[in-house]
């Protein structure tokens, strides 16, 4: 869990400064550093960004009154405004869960792994 | 291992972030847009804006501008520079992208955006020429020095805006987009100017008029379109003596019979509906002075058509509402005066048909020789694509566009050039510069004379007293009829040969009857000497306002708004009695005859919440297309319409026989059997498409008006807002044009207006504010206006500007 902390907090702090894409960084180094399993990896990694993606739009939907969350999900022909929060939360999940993955399969642990297996 | 494993999921992760990232047809690149922070969760407006303090580079001094309770900008300077500095700053804030979208648009650039769909509406954008138009337009704006000042320190605020921007900050639709602000230029403000030219003065029926005179006959045009419907009240009241000599132009000896072409232009007008405005002196009011309301009616949009604004500064106190992209009011009032605007439906756009020496189009007959043309190489970027190149031919007339034969489209094609008025050096700028400072009518006069196009009838209140109206712009002076059909390209006598000097235009100062007004019918009774056109507005509204305005004595702001909001069917009143006469009853179900019995109780007021305006509606839309349906069916070739006001005459005199080729059956069977088939076809129409008892086609929602957003993106417009009113009612909401303005001011020593407009002042679909007033615009409220005369001491919020 710490994995996951780290990871949100560090993504918040880049995603200010860099474009969207930069959620990536966290999961690759602290995937790496942490050597967690696949399956964890990729659990923590996106656990981290759908926490903080999803936290992040779901507290715009209410501190707006969720004017702009129905407006963008009748542009995109999605009935239920709410999905939109989930779907937040599960493109900056899925970025970072592979980043997480990523970064665990080159640290040593899941090449050891892999091995035994 | 290892390294296979990271690598494939290094591909994965690479390719999920490369598809998140690009941009699919037209879904914005998903990652980036629904990033929290700099996506379009960003645009969502999460707390109410507080005050603070900018540094910019470029002020002479420093600015404040204070926001009222609906965020209405109230922008104090210190000089013109800084002044118009932060009108382009605040409105850039607020309309970035209404500004930049209507300028592609306007200059045929849309491609750039929206890719190869966009080409043809854009090559017909600058076959019309819109950029041709606006350059000649601005070098001439630019020789004023204020003019010059105004454009240039306008230009710099938005620009100032753009560049401190991040793309965090970037309005919603350039994420939606996925594009990027462009630098603004003057030539934009200029282009903006054409769209309203565009716009409001860019219809004619030049070639469905020519094809009526050539399948109908001459008859038929006498007695239709030649003859001045007997209800028709004019703008200035016929009282009115034209003490000037007008100067004449020479007419050709026969009317040129063009080549009938297939294609009708998209720049035809339709009967549609137009807009208000009056000033009633201070003799009819109960406050002694004058008061003046207009409401302009356009094709409603969301960000608003309009953007309301204070602007003060030495020399300068003026409030109203202002076109985002150009500097100072259009509409609105100062300390001294106020004016208002409705269009004038003058012909000021003529086609010609030109005869090319060969294929090469490099010459062309005119005035008996062979006269060269000149080439515009228009080019049109495509992202991702070649830029496509398209060479247009200007004579002197202007662009010329390619038509089929309407005989046969495999013979020649057939070349129409356009004589508009949008490509005029024009002066506008100088027009609203000095109309913003008018302390009275003389400088109120002075500053129309600048004026150009589109021509508006500009009505006029001050506090001295005086009440007038100006058919203003700049008007060719033509034979009669000149244009209305397509023109002889080769004969000089066709060319646009002088113009009417300004003081000849039709106006009126303080009128015995106490009060001017306009609602874009004919502009001056027959008498007036020179020709200016004779495809006016119908009847309606201007004969009810005339008719109202009379009645009315002690008037007070409130008489004034609900004269805005009278919903009255003049129509109804006019036709229905006698239509109601003219059915056969006994050949009506149940049904029909109920709802027969409900019209013939009806009162004759549009009201949202009524059924009958509706049936009303569906019936005399069948009605009157039968009464030329025979007459019409000659030909497919497109016919213009014959004005509903003379269709009523022929209705009211009993001669609606005259347009149908069988004689066989009587005037009063003819209208028995049209009004009893219309009727029934009406009703079965309606309940087809609706349950009777279900109230989808109450007349609020039947009317259909949308607000729809600028760039038709979904989610962002306002759908089925339920209104009152109708196309001829002065309240005039139909289909999604309407009062885009509703303003009335009471001038005096202490000036009063109150204003609303279907939106709000920020162009953001994720802020509230975005729809603030849309609820008060619908249920006909007017919010009083916060008009400044010095800085405020309470406001909702400021922003003081430094210098850097």
């Amino acid at each position: 869990m710490v994995l996951t902390v780290l990871i949100i907090v560090f993504s918040f702090i880049l995603n200010l400064f860099l474009p969207w894409w930069s959620i990536a960084i966290p999961g690759l180094i602290l995937g790496y550093l942490f050597e967690p399993k696949t399956v964890k990896a990729f659990g923590f990694g996106f656990l981290a960004l759908f926490i903080l993606w999803g936290g992040q739009a779901w507290y715009i939907h209410i501190a707006n009154g969720g004017i702009l969350t129905s407006r963008i999900a009748e542009m995109m022909g999605i009935s239920t405004p709410f999905l939109m929060i989930l779907i937040t939360g599960v493109i900056g999940g899925l970025v970072s869960g592979l980043a997480t993955l990523t970064g665990a399969f080159y640290s040593n642990r899941n090449n050891f792994t892999s091995k035994k297996a | 291992m290892r390294y296979l494993k990271t690598g494939l999921s290094a591909i994965v992760l690479l390719g999920v972030i490369f598809v998140l990232n690009t941009k699919m047809g037209s879904i914005p690149p998903i990652g980036k847009f629904f990033n929290p922070n700099a996506g379009f969760w960003g645009n969502a407006e999460t707390s109410t804006p507080k005050s603070f303090d900018l540094k910019l580079d470029g002020l002479k001094d420093k600015v404040t501008i204070y926001f009222d309770e609906r965020r209405v900008p109230h922008i104090f300077a210190e000089n013109d520079y800084d002044l118009y500095f932060a009108q382009g700053y605040i409105t850039a804030q607020d309309r970035l992208f209404q500004m930049e979208i209507q300028v592609y648009d306007a200059s045929g650039r849309l491609t750039e955006i929206g890719g190869k769909v966009a080409l043809e509406k854009d090559k017909k954008t600058r076959r019309l020429g819109m950029s041709h138009g606006a350059e000649i337009s601005l070098s001439e704006m630019e020789k004023d020095p204020k003019s010059k000042q105004a454009l240039d320190a306008y230009t710099d605020g938005v620009n100032t805006y753009i560049s401190n921007l991040s793309k965090a900050d970037y309005p919603l639709e350039y994420k939606i987009l996925d594009i990027a602000p462009e630098r603004w230029t003057n030539l934009k403000t200029a282009h903006l100017l054409k769209t309203m030219t565009k716009m409001l003065a860019g219809g004619n029926n030049d070639v469905a008029m020519s094809n009526v005179t050539q399948f109908l006959g001459n008859d038929f045009v006498e007695k239709v379109f030649n003859t001045r419907p007997t209800l028709q009240d004019p703008i200035i009241p016929p009282s009115r003596k034209w003490d000037f000599n007008a100067f004449k132009v020479q007419k050709p000896d026969s009317i040129f019979n063009p080549t009938i072409s297939s294609d009708i232009n998209e720049f035809e007008r339709f009967e549609g509906i137009g807009s208000n405005n009056w000033a009633v002196s201070g003799s009819k009011t109960k406050s002694g002075y004058p008061i003046l309301a207009n409401d302009p009616h356009l094709g409603l949009t969301l960000p608003s058509i309009w953007y309301e604004i204070q602007l003060h500064a030495p020399g300068i106190n003026t409030y109203g509402v202002s076109i985002q992209g150009v500097p100072g009011i259009i509409i609105g009032y100062n300390e001294n005066i106020a004016w208002g605007v409705t269009n004038v439906a003058a012909d000021v756009m003529d086609w010609y048909e030109i005869k090319f020496k060969d294929d090469t189009k490099k010459e062309y007959w005119h005035d008996n020789k062979w006269k060269s043309t000149s080439f515009r190489v228009e080019k049109y970027k495509i992202p991702g694509e070649e830029s496509v190149i398209d060479t247009v031919v200007y004579t002197h007339h202007g662009p010329v566009t390619e038509l089929k034969s309407y005989v046969n489209p495999e013979s020649e094609p057939i070349y129409h050039a356009l004589r508009w008025i949008a490509h005029e050096p024009s002066t506008e700028i100088t027009t609203f510069y000095k109309l913003n400072r008018a302390k009275n009518y003389d400088e109120y006069v002075e500053a129309l004379s600048y004026f150009v196009a589109p021509a508006q009838n500009f009505a006029f209140a001050s506090n001295e007293g005086d009440i007038a109206l100006w058919v203003n712009g700049k008007f060719p002076n033509k034979w009669e009829y000149q244009g209305r059909t397509v023109s002889d390209g080769t004969n000089p006598l066709y060319d646009w040969q002088a113009w009417i000097p300004h003081e000849h235009n039709p106006h009126v100062k303080n009128p015995e009857r106490g009060f001017v007004s306009s609602a874009n019918q004919y502009s001056a009774a027959e008498d007036y000497p020179y020709y200016l056109g004779e495809d006016y507005a119908s009847f309606e509204r201007g004969r009810r306002i005339n008719d109202r305005l009379a009645e009315l004595s002690d008037i007070t702001v409130k008489d004034m708004q609900d004269l805005q909001l009278d919903n009255f069917s003049y129509l109804a009143e006019t036709i229905l009695p006698d239509m109601l006469k003219w059915i056969k009853k006994n050949e009506l179900n149940e049904i029909e005859l109920k709802w027969l019995d409900l019209l013939s109780d009806w009162d004759y007021y549009n009201e949202a919440e009524l059924y009958e305006p509706t049936v009303f509606d569906a019936w005399w839309g069948l009605f009157n297309r039968s009464l030329y349906a025979d007459a019409y069916s000659k030909t497919d070739a497109p016919l213009r319409i014959p004005p509903r006001d003379r269709l009523i005459d022929f209705l009211k005199d009993g001669s609606i026989s005259q347009l149908f080729s069988t004689s066989k059956i009587s005037e009063s069977e003819l209208l028995a059997s049209l009004a009893t088939s219309s009727y029934k076809k009406a009703l079965d129409r309606l309940f087809t498409i609706f349950d009777e008892d279900s109230d989808e086609w109450l007349w609020g929602y039947y009317l259909e008006n949308d607000i729809s957003h600028l760039a038709n993106i979904p989610g962002l417009s306002e759908l089925g807002v339920f209104t009152s009113g109708s196309y001829e009612s002065v309240n005039a909401n139909y289909g999604g044009h309407g009062p885009s303005w509703r303003m009335v001011v009471e001038v005096g020593p202490e000036v009063k207006g109150y204003g609303v407009y279907p939106g709000g002042p920020s162009g953001n679909p994720g802020s509230s504010n975005y729809t603030e007033m849309l609820e008060g615009w619908r249920t006909g409220k007017l919010f009083e206006l916060n008009f400044f005369k010095k800085e405020p001491e309470t406001y909702n919020y400021k922003i003081q500007i430094n210098n850097k």
